[in-house]
């Protein structure tokens, strides 16, 4: 039987930018789909999409993103290979070593190893992501409590093999990035909802 | 029986349970935080709290037993209100520290504070300024703990080291060691097990994963005959080297079981293997040519069964004195008493009130016979006799009695002891004969023990109901041990003690009922299995063919409980096992544990497959491990041999002893037990043996040398040393008598 679903008219609204396509109806005797192609075929279509070609060729106002050279910039929830942040104040790795990202990564790509260092604290000695695994899904960065694991936008990963890791190193901070103001901060997944200063209830602390 | 209500539904409750455990036992639940079932109540939480028609106001429901027709509710709003305030009183200034946490995951308070949805902080309390705590073994952070107290009564009820005490000071109270400045202990890491925060963690593991990560894989404790359940917990190591599977730590089921420190921190003891085809043909060879094979009691029942169809097949001998000693002492209880097997188990001596511990240093030859003892002294204030020539500080909180004889003189302390206890039993004539004949005199002077001694013995059990007689290893390995066997089968015939037999190594107890051992006479081409040998195979000592070690096995065990106990492979072995030489001499399974159904039924195994071995306890602590042997009969034809002389030890003795939490070579390769390998002695022995502390010295046995440093203890007392056998012998102690006359050279001085 077939089943036709009820449109539910969920984002679309008269202030929003969606409007309604106006698509003809599709022919559906025989003798209709030969006019609709005999039609197509003589109506010199073609030429009308030469000579847009053609224009822009000869007036060299030309679009092109010269790729690498250029980038179209991208929207900060853009889902890349990985960053690990540090610390603005300290420089310390924002990392805790919580495990969270290991556990919920759905590709399981994400090992990290970790130790109890000299001052009883944890330390994430190693932090690995097999990119050619991960599905840039963005589970990580969202469940992560420190904002230390972040997509950042660089999307080229290629690779001669499927296996393709980054490591710690290759996604953390370096440290003159940092003391040179240059560590970004993703607005993307995971990061702080707008607001979020005045949900936190402060402990009361009058003794 | 006690017939009561629980939100108005009928419950039962047997005599002495309290309304928590029967309500557990019905299926309700009451949230509970310093509950620990083989305690007595912490009562600290609060959180049990239930109300009752006849009580005004709250209860513990932990330490409260029903009366009959009590109705009790157990979810009233008032309750819930009361609870939810509990845990935010423990929730005040809680470290938010989760995400690093060792216990998260796994964490009671976690669990509560999100069961109960406590979000935030309605009080306020001044932070206190506290220092995590380093001891050794284990790490105490002050300010996550929360004072449930469940460390400090396993420590004092079940283990007995009695080693940490709370310090009660209001919000500043914490857990200290008592009587000392750092923690001194026998690190048995209880306190880690049930501690419900991450408060006391093992220091190893501290930080290195998170409780999630790691794979769970029950087992058998490889280390002692207690065969405690323990669980190996697994993950990969590091990339850098190699993402191995790696054993990260032990747990168990601490409700139900509790572990030594052995258990709990010997467990990296695997060997890597890899398959050499070469070294392979020279072992298959090398037993096609064997005279004998010699191996230890670190084996399981499936290889022993190996081994013994291989002799069967080629008719060489099986060497294993140790197991052969109690394989000869039980069978000669078995002629007297006419059974295979000695009725007590440890959880028998849990239940008695008169325990008498005989020839054996039960705190570092079993701990788990220490801790059934201590619970047994703690919990129903049993009277704890101990009779051995040294004694013993671990033991001195729970022993009430103390009954030193000479060494050696074994036989005759167990025939008096059997003279005392049987007084007024209906006996056999021949029986009594031979009691009354025995020259008590001579007995006593030359034992050094005094009639006043055995009668206090017989009035403190006399009062008793349940009763158990703990025999010790040195009895096994005494020259006169089958008659000491007999008499101590009198005993447990005509007297309501019940006797344990403490197997020396992990599985003597199933070697001795599979194999048939031979007198080890040495020769050539013996091949060792974990033992030494002419050609040597195994996981112990540099051998030539790498076999699995116990903790890469599966096979079943029998510990001294007479039970069968399965374990498993925790971390993979690449090399052969000794089942692939079988299939190349001609036997024909492709697993080892093929040959758990074909264990020798004559013997009280019941043919059970592997697979089907359950290894776990019930919530309620009903313990579904493996399956108890069957105690099968055998013929009487025992006869008592006449005492002669006792002999004599005089001179510098040592005694084969480990130190605390070693047994074998798997716990001398361990990384977090300590490895005391000193001859340990009083300042008489040293006065004796003329020699200081820190002395370098020669030891001449009868058989062999051994150059170690001597050590004054002083917790020692008398003219025996105790020299420790883990780092020399591969297996165990118990090949021979366990005191020795020896020679002691002071090195550097002979000329
Ligand atoms: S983006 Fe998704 S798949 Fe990739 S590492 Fe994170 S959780 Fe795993
Ligand atoms: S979730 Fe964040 S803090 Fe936790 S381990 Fe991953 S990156 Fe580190
Ligand atoms: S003890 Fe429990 S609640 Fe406290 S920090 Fe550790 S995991 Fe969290
Ligand atoms: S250390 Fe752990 S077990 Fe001991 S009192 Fe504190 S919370 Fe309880
Ligand atoms: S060594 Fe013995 S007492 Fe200790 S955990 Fe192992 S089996 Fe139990
Ligand atoms: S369980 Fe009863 S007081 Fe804690």
């Amino acid at each position: 039987m077939h089943h036709e679903e009820v449109f539910t008219n969920r984002n679309v609204t008269e202030s929003s930018a969606y409007y309604y396509v106006d698509i003809e109806s599709y022919p559906t005797t025989g003798w209709d789909k030969f006019k609709q192609v005999v039609r197509r075929t003589f109506s010199g279509e073609l030429f009308i999409g030469l000579w847009v070609v053609m224009r822009e060729m000869i007036k060299f106002d030309i679009h092109t993103v010269q790729y690498p050279k250029e980038k179209l910039p991208l929207g900060p929830r853009y889902r890349a290979v990985h960053k690990l942040l540090r610390l603005w104040e300290s420089g310390y790795e924002r990392c805790i070593g919580c495990g969270l990202c290991e556990k919920i990564c759905i590709s399981d790509c994400i090992r990290m190893d970790t130790r109890i260092d000299e001052n009883s604290r944890k330390e994430v000695t190693e932090y690995s992501i097999n990119l050619g695994r991960c599905i840039f899904c963005g589970y990580c960065a969202e469940v992560c409590p420190e904002l230390a694991i972040v997509h950042g936008p660089r999307y080229e990963n290629a690779s001669e093999q499927r296996a393709h890791f980054v490591i710690k190193d290759d996604m953390l901070t370096p440290l003159d990035l940092l003391k040179a103001g240059a560590q970004e901060e993703y607005p993307g997944f995971g990061a702080i909802i707008p607001g979020s200063d005045d949900a936190v209830k402060k402990t009361p602390l009058a003794y | 029986m006690i017939n009561f209500t629980i939100n108005g539904q009928n419950v039962t409750a047997l005599k002495g349970e309290t309304i928590l455990q029967a309500a557990r036992k019905a299926g309700f639940y009451i949230p509970t935080m310093c509950y620990l079932e083989k305690t007595t109540p912490c009562a600290s939480c609060r959180l049990c709290v239930v109300e009752t028609d006849k009580t005004d106001g709250f209860i513990l429901s932990c330490q409260t037993p029903p009366t009959e027709g009590l109705a009790v509710t157990i979810d009233s709003d008032a309750l819930k209100t009361e609870r939810t305030n509990i845990m935010r009183l423990y929730n005040v200034n809680h470290p938010l520290e989760c995400g690093v946490c060792d216990k998260s995951g796994a964490c009671d308070l976690q669990n509560k504070t999100l069961e109960f949805g406590i979000s935030s902080q309605h009080f306020s309390a001044k932070e206190q300024h506290r220092t995590i705590e380093h001891w050794g073994l284990i790490n105490y952070d002050p300010s996550l703990c929360i004072l449930c107290e469940k460390c400090v009564h396993v420590c004092n009820e079940i283990i007995g080291d009695d080693a940490i005490e709370l310090k009660f000071g209001g919000y500043k109270s914490s857990v200290i060691p008592k009587n000392s400045d750092t923690l001194d202990c026998t690190f048995c890491g209880e306190c880690i097990a049930v501690c419900p925060v991450g408060a006391l963690v093992s220091s190893n593991f501290q930080y290195s994963a998170n409780a999630w990560e790691l794979t769970q894989i029950p087992a058998t404790c490889a280390h002692c005959s207690a065969g405690c359940a323990l669980t190996y917990e697994v993950r990969h190591t590091s990339n850098t080297v190699g993402a191995i599977p790696k054993i990260y730590r032990v747990t168990n089921d601490f409700e139900h079981t509790t572990l030594c420190g052995a258990g709990r921190f010997g467990f990296d003891f695997n060997v890597n293997g890899t398959k050499d085809p070469k070294m392979f043909a020279k072992a298959v060879a090398a037993i096609q040519s064997a005279t004998a094979i010699r191996f230890s009691s670190l084996i399981t029942n499936e290889e022993a069964l190996i081994l013994q169809k291989l002799k069967e097949k080629f008719g060489f001998k099986l060497y294993n004195e140790e197991a052969r000693a109690y394989q000869q002492f039980m069978n000669a209880y078995g002629s007297m008493c006419g059974k295979t097997g000695c009725g007590g188990t440890l959880e028998a001596i849990k239940q008695s009130d008169a325990v008498i511990l005989l020839g054996g240093r039960i705190s570092s030859d079993n701990p788990a016979v220490r801790y059934a003892v201590t619970t047994a002294a703690r919990h129903r204030g049993a009277k704890v006799m101990y009779m051995h020539p040294l004694e013993d500080e671990l033991l001195q909180n729970v022993v009430t009695q103390y009954v030193k004889y000479e060494v050696g003189t074994e036989e005759g302390v167990v025939a008096m002891l059997a003279k005392t206890l049987l007084e007024g039993c209906d006996l056999s004539n021949e029986i009594r004969e031979f009691l009354d004949e025995l020259d008590e005199g001579y007995l006593c002077a030359e034992s050094n023990v005094g009639d006043e001694e055995f009668s206090r013995i017989a009035k403190s059990s006399l009062r008793a109901k349940q009763k158990t007689l703990v025999i010790g290893s040195d009895l096994l390995s005494h020259k006169r041990a089958e008659n000491i066997a007999r008499l101590c089968a009198l005993i447990e015939m005509y007297t309501d003690f019940s006797i344990v037999v403490v197997a020396p190594s992990v599985n003597t107890v199933g070697v001795s009922l599979i194999c048939e051992l031979d007198t080890d006479i040495g020769g050539a081409n013996i091949v060792g299995y974990n033992a030494e040998g002419d050609f040597t195979m195994g996981s112990l000592g540099n051998p030539e063919l790498l076999l699995p070690s116990l903790n890469s096995q599966e096979g079943t065990f029998v510990s001294m409980n007479a039970q069968v106990l399965p374990t498993n492979v925790a971390v993979g072995f690449d090399g052969y096992t000794l089942n692939d030489i079988a299939n190349a001499l001609g036997l024909n399974a492709q697993y080892t544990i093929d040959y758990t159904p074909q264990l020798p039924r004559d013997k009280g195994f019941n043919g059970t497959p592997f697979d089907d071995l359950g290894n776990f306890y019930t919530a309620l602590g009903e313990d579904r491990r493996g399956y108890i042997l069957k105690n099968t009969d055998v013929e009487i034809n025992g006869v008592l041999e006449e005492i002669n002389d006792l002999p004599e030890f005089n001179g510098t003795v040592v005694y084969r002893c480990n130190p605390i939490n070693q047994f074998n070579g798997y716990t001398a390769q361990t990384k977090q037990l300590e490895k005391d390998a000193t001859l340990r002695g009083s300042t008489q022995f040293a006065a004796a043996a003329k020699i200081a502390d820190g002395d370098k010295i020669r030891i001449e046995f009868a058989k062999g040398v051994q150059e170690r440093v001597f050590v004054i203890d002083s917790t020692l007392k008398g003219t025996v040393a105790l020299v420790p056998t883990y780092d020399v012998a591969l297996g165990s102690l118990g090949e021979q008598y366990r005191f020795e006359k020896v020679k002691i050279i002071k090195m550097g001085s002979e000329s």
